[in-house]
């Protein structure tokens, strides 16, 4: 129309009636497409650098080594391991060991750090100072300093052949605690008692879930809990005592510790090593400071008005907090605490330091006669997809506390 | 891109190169200066030397004759002219190579320096240490700037073919225990289901599960990353025993307060021969080095020590032979004096002697005996074997 005729440079400059670079459609596009190219080749040429300079200067690599003899030890397990398993399954017997670590951690961490929180914005003058003053110690103190501390402190406990022994059963020393633990004679009763056991809880659960509709439905008391639990106890031990009539073994016996050998070193039951003690309580405790920070902001976020509200219906001040003001700070608290379970789990990697074989430990030491670039690369992915995991989890929590919420 | 960023850090370093080396010269004129007379001073001191050397040249009856002998000779030679031994080692490790209180060198290596310098020049005070570090070992001894090379060097044959070569293995080093006295343990074999603890970054994981594993020792480990936080965990015994190279251990225990409660356990897990090393080129020197080690061997074996240096025939032919009482083990050929084992045994003592001031009950205790540091066999009887390798080509 009123555009200039046959000038068609002109017309590829305009957009819907627009010049292009004025065009927000356009620009935008633009903008995604130049920082798309920009990482694209950053990425590249970091990678092409790597390669370039691994092939240059003869650096090992690669992970033909998986498959070969570990030969090598590593401290406590939880996995059974011999030193002539393969390199891939040391590495899954280590990160086991991180995981048992950080799914443990998070969970004392997390109870440890809700008490606090909550002591901390107590109305008991003495309370809410301890508190104050246990989150600002625990917080501002570097952790690897710490789990040295607790490490030294694990020291000081009696060594093994000194050690204290409580009624012949529990024997605690600076070589860990050791107490009595189910251990199956032989693993196939066991595995087949333990998805019987599995078949009894989800029916028990089942049960409980219908009778409890019934007593809302009908008001006929039914007993849910009681039906139900009595229901798993009583499958699960008639699935023992077949098995028991049928191999001529309970599928799981109890295990006591007992000093073994020359040296006196407890065997049997289950160990808590030293290092694992230190390693717990360091961590547990540094964590904790910082989510009875978030549990405290997350509690002070609600409004007052809810606790008055709350207060004013004649609810005592604990079940006030307990029905009325944490399930709304959830909202607030869960995403930052997701993040500290992800720095527990991250931090369980200084356990080296004090003699606890976790997955960088004994990646370290893998490097002595496996291609260190590719043991890094190996401990980064398997760090990444534990994070991802426990990410995963929190966010799907965190998405049913927000629905219930709002 | 990339390109442009390889060049930017090079050429930021030659800038800031060349401004300091403009911002030095107008300053340091003078010592610039010192420097030019002492390269000047230098320069003339070697002219002089290769004159000398020219004129001996000339000097000699037969230019045309074996070069061959007259290069090997020359080392010996240089030494006797010197007037001084010299020897590269270290002042840092107790019982191998460190400083007393006044100041002395002393140790198992500065003896062995000792012992060369009493055979060739008959004054086994006659050395001069030169301090090295690990890493200068080799260039040091290939260079040939030294007459020995005594400084805890494990022999491996690619070092033997391009440092120079391996006298005689004087100490057999390699991966050990210690332990608590109190234990009980005596040998490494009684470690059955022991706790160990062990540093992490070196092989020496590797070579306790390999001895767990032939013998069957269950043993359990504790992995740590750091020196300090292992011997923490050993000393307040969460672990029976700790492993490391022999040398670290006794270094490390010898710091303890209660070191006399704590043994190292006679049992070498790994190989780690130590002796010395002479330049390359010189088989004369090569063979007088070993020759002294034979001799502090010897007299060992025979029972001779520094205050019962024979100096008339015993009756003995073998010891009448050492001392150059009676006949020859080839004194002569060597260059040697017919009585240089006098001179070498009198001063230094002979290989037992050596060890226990040093490695032993007088130095930072290590136990001899049972372990390869011992001699191969009884001193009145070569047939009896002792279980040591400490063995040397016989004199005769």
């Amino acid at each position: 129309m009123s555009r200039a005729p046959g000038s068609f440079l002109t017309g590829l400059a305009y957009y819907q009636g627009v010049p292009v670079w004025r065009h927000a459609l356009i620009i935008q596009w633009a903008l995604q497409i130049v920082s798309g190219i920009v990482v694209v080749v950053l990425v590249a040429s970091f990678f092409a650098n790597i390669t370039n300079a691994i092939q240059d200067r003869n650096i090992p690599h690669g992970f033909g080594f998986l498959s070969r003899e570990y030969q090598t030890p590593i401290g406590q397990h939880f996995l059974p391991y011999e030193s002539s398993d393969s390199y891939l399954y040391a590495f899954g017997v280590a990160a086991t060991n991180t995981i048992i670590v950080s799914i443990v951690g998070v969970i004392l961490a997390t109870a440890l750090g809700i008490v606090v929180g909550v002591a901390r914005i107590s109305g008991n003058w003495l309370v809410s100072r301890t508190a104050l003053v246990y989150v600002e110690f625990f917080r501002n103190v570097p952790l690897l300093v710490q789990l040295f501390f607790w490490f030294y402190i694990v020291l000081t406990l009696p060594p093994v052949r000194q050690g204290y022994v409580i009624v012949d059963k529990l024997y605690v020393n600076n070589a860990g605690i050791s107490v009595p633990w189910p251990s199956p004679p032989s693993w196939d009763a066991a595995l087949v008692w333990m998805a019987i056991a599995l078949v009894s809880i989800i029916a028990g659960a089942v049960l409980h879930r219908i009778l409890t509709r019934r007593e809302e439905l009908t008001g006929r008391p039914s007993y849910p809990l009681i039906t139900g639990g009595a229901t798993t106890v009583v499958a699960a031990a008639i699935g023992w005592l077949i098995i028991s009539a049928a191999s001529g073994n309970a599928p799981f016996g109890i295990s006591v510790p007992a000093p073994h050998g020359t040296f006196g070193r407890i065997a049997g039951g289950f160990t808590i090593s030293g290092g694992l003690m230190a390693l717990l309580t360091g961590l547990v405790i540094y964590t904790s400071s910082f989510i009875a920070e978030i549990v405290r902001a997350g509690i002070q976020s609600v409004g007052r008005g809810q606790t008055e509200a709350a207060r004013s219906l004649g609810l005592a001040p604990m079940a006030a907090l307990r029905h009325i003001t944490f399930p709304q700070a959830l909202r607030v608290i869960i995403p930052p605490l997701i993040s500290q379970c992800l720095n527990l789990t991250k931090n369980s990697s200084l356990a080296a330091a004090i003699g606890y074989a976790d997955l960088t430990n004994v990646g370290k030491t893998m490097t002595q006669i496996a291609p260190a670039v590719s043991i890094y690369i190996l401990l980064m992915v398997a760090y990444l997809a534990m994070s991802l995991t426990y990410s995963l989890i929190g966010n799907l929590y965190n998405r049913r506390i927000r629905l219930v919420g709002n | 891109m990339i390109t442009v960023f390889k060049w930017i850090f090079p050429a930021g370093l030659i800038i800031a190169l060349s401004l300091a080396i403009i911002g030095c010269e107008s300053g340091d004129t003078e010592a610039m200066q010192s420097e030019i007379n002492d390269r000047d001073a230098m320069i003339a001191e070697l002219e002089a030397e290769v004159k000398k050397m020219t004129e001996e040249m000339a000097a000699m009856p037969d230019p045309s004759g074996s070069m061959m002998m007259e290069e090997t000779g020359s080392r010996l030679q240089t030494v006797q002219d010197r007037g001084k031994l010299v020897c590269a080692s270290r002042n840092d490790v107790p019982g191998y190579g460190f400083l007393d209180d006044t100041g002395n060198n002393v140790g198992f290596d500065i003896d062995l320096c000792r012992a060369v310098a009493a055979a060739v020049l008959g004054d086994a005070d006659a050395f001069e240490i030169r301090l090295i570090s690990a890493a200068e070992r080799g260039p040091t001894i290939q260079s040939g700037e030294v007459d020995l090379l005594v400084r805890t060097v494990t022999w491996t044959t690619s070092r033997d073919s391009q440092w120079g070569n391996y006298t005689q293995t004087m100490f057999y080093d390699g991966q050990g225990f210690l332990v608590r006295k109190d234990l009980g343990v005596s040998s490494a074999l009684d470690l059955q289901g022991a706790s160990v603890c062990v540093t992490q970054g070196t092989t020496t994981e590797l070579n306790l599960q390999d001895f767990s594993n032939q013998n069957d020792l269950n043993i359990e480990t504790l992995t740590f990353e750091d020196t300090d936080a292992v011997v923490a965990a050993y000393q307040s015994q969460q672990c029976d025993a700790f492993t490391n190279d022999r040398s670290q251990l006794a270094a490390i225990s010898s710091g303890f307060e209660d070191r006399d409660a704590h043994v190292i356990l006679p049992e070498t897990i790994s190989e780690e021969p130590l002796g010395p090393v002479v330049p390359h080129g010189d088989e004369q020197w090569y063979d007088i080095v070993k020759a002294v080690m034979a001799i502090l061997i010897y007299s060992e074996a025979y029972s001779v020590t520094s205050d019962s240096v024979p100096s008339a025939a015993t009756g003995d032919t073998k010891v009448d032979r050492l001392f150059g009482l009676e006949g020859s083990f080839g004194q002569d050929t060597l260059g040697l004096s017919q009585t240089v084992a006098q001179d070498v045994v009198g001063a230094v003592g002979n290989y037992g002697e050596i060890y226990n001031r040093n490695l032993g009950p007088g130095g930072i205790n290590l136990p001899r005996e049972g372990g390869r540091n011992a001699l191969w066999a009884d001193a009145g009887c070569m047939d009896c074997p002792r279980g040591g390798q400490i063995y040397s080509a016989p004199l005769r």
